[in-house]
């Protein structure tokens, strides 16, 4: 069992999605407990893909691949996984701020998170600050992540914390900030929780703060 | 204002790129419409060819041949098509500055990329929008060069962002950018395919531009984006399997024609600044300075390659005061200054969100620390 979780981890590290599925659907008829086809075999490989991305071994093209394959396989445990009795995953809600289109550093959060086995609502971009409250009080995730490329365009977070403070939320959802020219500094001066330079870094920041 | 008669920009430029000793650090101006426009006003000068003057700048930008091809399409949602039939959206950004001030920046971006659905590459080489060099018109290029010169300056072809020479941006564009990053593993015949016809039409274009200008362009500017904040997009091995040639190839071509060769890219590019310099590039541009450690870049490779930029636009400009700026400006001269091979610039253009006081700040303190 354990070699097949490790051939189906190495699977989804190369991007094999293909033989992902072909594992998945193995481990399956095997009747082992889809949390733990997801948990043991699925996302170690994602997170050694986080890691080896983090050292700078692999690059963009290698974590889409991966993140694809990490996909095919979820989506084969996704029926098991909703009749099974497991505790919730935490969740997460990804938007990149209102003005802005840039999505890839976005996604590569995304990615990460769900290979740690948040479960991530992806906003997608050019998200204005109302859409994130709407979010906020309806699907009720644990935590927001908020991204920017542009200095002119991540002013568009503070004004996003204010409203969601504005609709008394601020005490229900931890929000974390990333992109290109966010800091800190930048981090602390809005009233965000918290702030990572990158998206394996996002995740470490996601659960110190749960 | 500090110009000397002996010694022109073109002069002071073609200096730095040869390391050898000029009067002062060449300056470059990369900013927005709407602060060049403040700035004009600043300087109470005519227009922007004037504050250039004023402000002593070294270069001059030329957009090339005039595009003749099919009208661009603008569909009623108020999406543009662009010459690689690629659909953009403008994008309006407000906001107010670091002293209060409201400001609005509109650009185009990427909406839908047309070969984002094809699965073969027969489906690319079919591709109805390839676009051609017979698209422009190019009996404009040597008169609009010969008009830039007459500043003195050095005279900087590019083209406009659209048809500004490059590879993975056009690539993304076409086929969005994370089925382009998959395909570099999973489909490369379809990444090499919407390459070679990207360089192919770069090619031939700038050939084109080059034989029309004469002798008129100093440098030819090409601009990608092959990094982020942290890293490069894709591995060295990997760029050299699909990019490195073709950037070769694009540097060539503007040397058989005399002209020297500028590259733009965002983040850190560090471990590629070797291959550039094996391409035969002469300046590399950006050295965005919260990405990469420039001092290392200086020492390492400053022998080799000459740069431009350098200024940081993410957090200096924007959120500094005159005086941060200040100590900035006075490092960067310092630093990338010393024994030439630097043309003074920001990292990327100076955006709305940059206060006047600090874009004033910027050129005032080139004039104390660039000699």
């Amino acid at each position: 069992m354990s070699d097949l979780f490790r051939e189906l981890g190495q699977h989804l590290y190369d991007g094999d999605a293909p033989g992902v599925i072909e594992l998945t659907r193995k481990a399956i008829e095997q009747g082992l407990d889809a949390r733990e086809i997801l948990n043991a075999g699925l996302l170690p490989g994602m997170e050694r893909v986080g890691r080896d991305f983090k050292d700078g071994e692999l690059f963009i093209p290698e974590v889409i691949v991966a993140a694809r394959a990490m996909h095919a396989g979820i989506e084969l445990l996704k029926p098991l996984l909703a009749r099974g009795a497991g505790p919730a995953s935490r969740k997460i809600a990804l938007g990149t701020v209102k003005g802005d289109l840039h999505d890839i550093g976005k996604k590569l959060v995304g990615i990460m998170m769900q290979g740690a086995g948040f479960e991530v609502i992806d906003l997608g971009h050019d998200v204005p600050p109302e859409r994130f409250v709407e979010v906020v009080s309806t699907l009720k995730p644990d935590l927001i992540g908020m991204s920017a490329l542009l200095s002119t365009t991540m002013p568009m977070m503070k004004n996003t914390i204010e409203a969601i403070r504005a609709a008394g939320l601020s005490g229900k959802v931890k929000i974390l900030v990333g992109g290109a020219p966010i800091t800190q500094a930048w981090a602390d001066e809005i009233g965000a929780d918290g702030f990572a330079p990158d998206a394996v870094g996002a995740v470490e920041c996601a659960r110190r703060l749960l | 204002m500090r110009e000397e008669a002996s010694v022109n920009g073109r002069e002071r430029v073609i200096a730095a790129i040869q390391r050898t000793s000029q009067d002062r650090i060449p300056i470059d101006c990369w900013a927005d419409k709407e602060v060049t426009d403040r700035l004009v006003r600043h300087y109470g000068v005519a227009d922007k060819e004037a504050l250039l003057t004023q402000l002593g700048v070294d270069l001059r930008y030329v957009m090339g041949p005039s595009y003749r091809g099919l009208q661009m399409r603008v569909h009623d949602d108020g999406l543009v098509e662009d010459h690689w039939g690629v659909l953009r959206k403008p994008m309006t950004v407000e906001g107010t500055d670091r002293v209060g001030r409201a400001w609005s920046w509109t650009y185009q971006h990427v909406h839908t990329s047309p070969l984002q659905s094809a699965t073969t590459v027969a489906e690319i080489e079919s591709y109805p929008h390839w676009p051609s060099a017979d698209l422009w018109d190019y009996s404009n290029v040597r008169q609009e060069c010969l008009d830039a010169a007459k500043s003195g300056a050095a005279v900087v072809n590019g083209g406009d962002r659209l048809d500004r020479t490059a590879q993975l941006k056009p690539a993304m564009y076409l086929r969005g950018t994370e089925q382009f990053l998959s395909d570099l593993l999973l489909e490369p015949a379809i990444a090499e395919c919407i390459l070679e016809h990207t360089a192919d039409y770069y090619l031939s274009y700038n050939e084109r531009v080059f034989q029309a200008a004469q002798g008129a362009i100093d440098i030819f500017f090409m601009g990608d984006d092959m990094g982020t904040q942290t890293g490069l997009w894709v591995s060295p091995k990997m760029y050299r399997r699909f990019f490195k040639e073709r950037f070769r190839k694009f540097n060539e071509l503007a040397h058989r024609h005399g002209i020297k060769t500028m590259y733009h890219t965002c983040g850190n590019v560090t471990k590629l600044v070797p291959d550039f310099i094996d391409c035969g590039l002469d300046i590399l541009q950006s050295l965005q300075p919260a990405a990469m450690d420039l001092e290392y870049l200086k020492r390492e490779y400053g022998a080799h390659l000459a740069f431009q930029g350098g200024v940081d636009i993410q957090d200096v400009m924007p959120n500094g005061t005159p005086e941060s700026v200040r100590a900035h400006v006075r490092d960067r001269a310092r630093m990338l200054g010393a024994g030439g091979g630097y043309i003074f610039c920001t990292a990327h253009n100076l955006l709305p969100d940059v206060p006047t006081e600090n874009a004033v700040a910027l050129f005032e303190a080139y004039k104390e620390f660039g000699a």
